[in-house]
């Protein structure tokens, strides 16, 4: 179905090619590169990019003491939704990223990460799947 | 100055993030400290394991291993930083720094290389990003392929970082034969 196709082509995607396309933030914290369709993720003092096409879902909560959380799952190979793809068997004995989580001190800026990696996850798996699809 | 090179913005990374101080390379060792005072750095040449070069985001990271496990990050080097740093450890430590590499491409599958205390995610053969197993609380096991970690929670440091890591986990398919049988760590 369209999720296999989706998946297929999207693992050949790309966020940077080069160290320095990354751009520099001011302050560590989760950003999204629209542009380059990457999510961008504070790792020990460092921007880590992941395509928005490796992420499966995203959410967030908060707990009673109002600190806010963000949980994003990645694809990983078995999973339903997710088989075993031209892909994954290319990266035989490969580990998965499989979940993120991170502690926010700022609720506001978690609910925009949430919907903007919603959003650009959507548009990008959708352009993904019509070019599969065309391509079939 | 004839005893070392003296950096006055170079920022030391970590859990909490990064935190900018002053770095100085002298012929005994490296010595850093924070900015405004409180936390410094110091370690002797002879504790030293290793060094490493990284080319990161507008500037370089020089990362120094030492015996103890302990590997610490400092970042803000200019490329020409790093050509008389590389001449300096060389003659002085007796130490060839090693250079790693980046990735950036955005995928979520690699290998994970365990070295001292340091985690790294390397994506085809470049470092993606490294964590330290020294701040993990505690390690759990969830199905037959998943390994999470969590990490402690840290309120000490007061860098620049708004979102702190929680919790990382790997799934390591049956397919990887590395790990097979080390039911401890990833």
């Amino acid at each position: 179905g369209d999720n296999r196709a989706a998946a297929k082509a999207s693992t050949d995607l790309i966020a940077y090619k080069n160290v320095n396309d990354l751009s520099l933030p001011k302050d560590l914290m989760i950003q999204i590169d629209q542009k380059n369709e990457a999510v961008l993720l504070p790792i020990y003092g460092s921007m880590v990019p992941f395509h928005v096409a490796t992420i499966r879902t995203v959410s967030s909560q908060q707990d009673t003491n109002r600190n806010c959380f963000i949980r994003i799952i990645f694809n990983v190979p078995g999973t339903p939704f997710n088989p075993h793809d031209a892909n994954s068997l290319k990266n035989q004995g490969a580990i998965y990223l499989k979940e993120v989580s991170f502690r926010s001190k700022d609720p506001r800026h978690i609910s925009e990460v949430v919907q903007l990696i919603k959003t650009l996850r959507r548009q990008v798996m959708a352009r993904e799947s019509e070019r599969a699809e065309r391509a079939t | 100055m004839t005893d070392g090179h003296l950096f006055n913005n170079i920022s030391l990374g970590g859990r909490g993030g990064t935190n900018p101080g002053q770095l100085k390379i002298h012929a005994g060792g490296i010595l850093w400290k924070k900015l405004g005072g409180g936390k410094a750095v110091e370690v002797d040449k002879s504790d030293i394991l290793g060094v490493t070069w990284m080319k990161v985001p507008r500037t370089n990271q020089l990362g120094v291993r030492i015996k103890d496990g302990l590997y610490y990050k400092f970042t803000g080097f200019r490329d020409q930083d790093v050509a008389s740093l590389t001449n300096f450890f060389m003659n002085n430590f007796g130490i060839t720094p090693e250079e790693k590499q980046l990735s950036v491409s955005g995928h979520n599958w690699g290998e994970v290389d365990l070295n001292g205390n340091m985690l790294t995610f390397v994506v085809g053969s470049k470092q993606a990003f490294e964590v330290s197993l020294a701040d993990v609380s505690q390690t759990q096991l969830q199905g037959k392929n998943d390994v999470i970690l969590e990490f402690h929670v840290d309120d000490t440091t007061g860098a620049n970082e708004k979102d702190s890591l929680m919790e990382i986990s790997f799934h390591i398919p049956n397919s990887n034969t590395k790990f097979v049988g080390d039911e401890n760590r990833p």
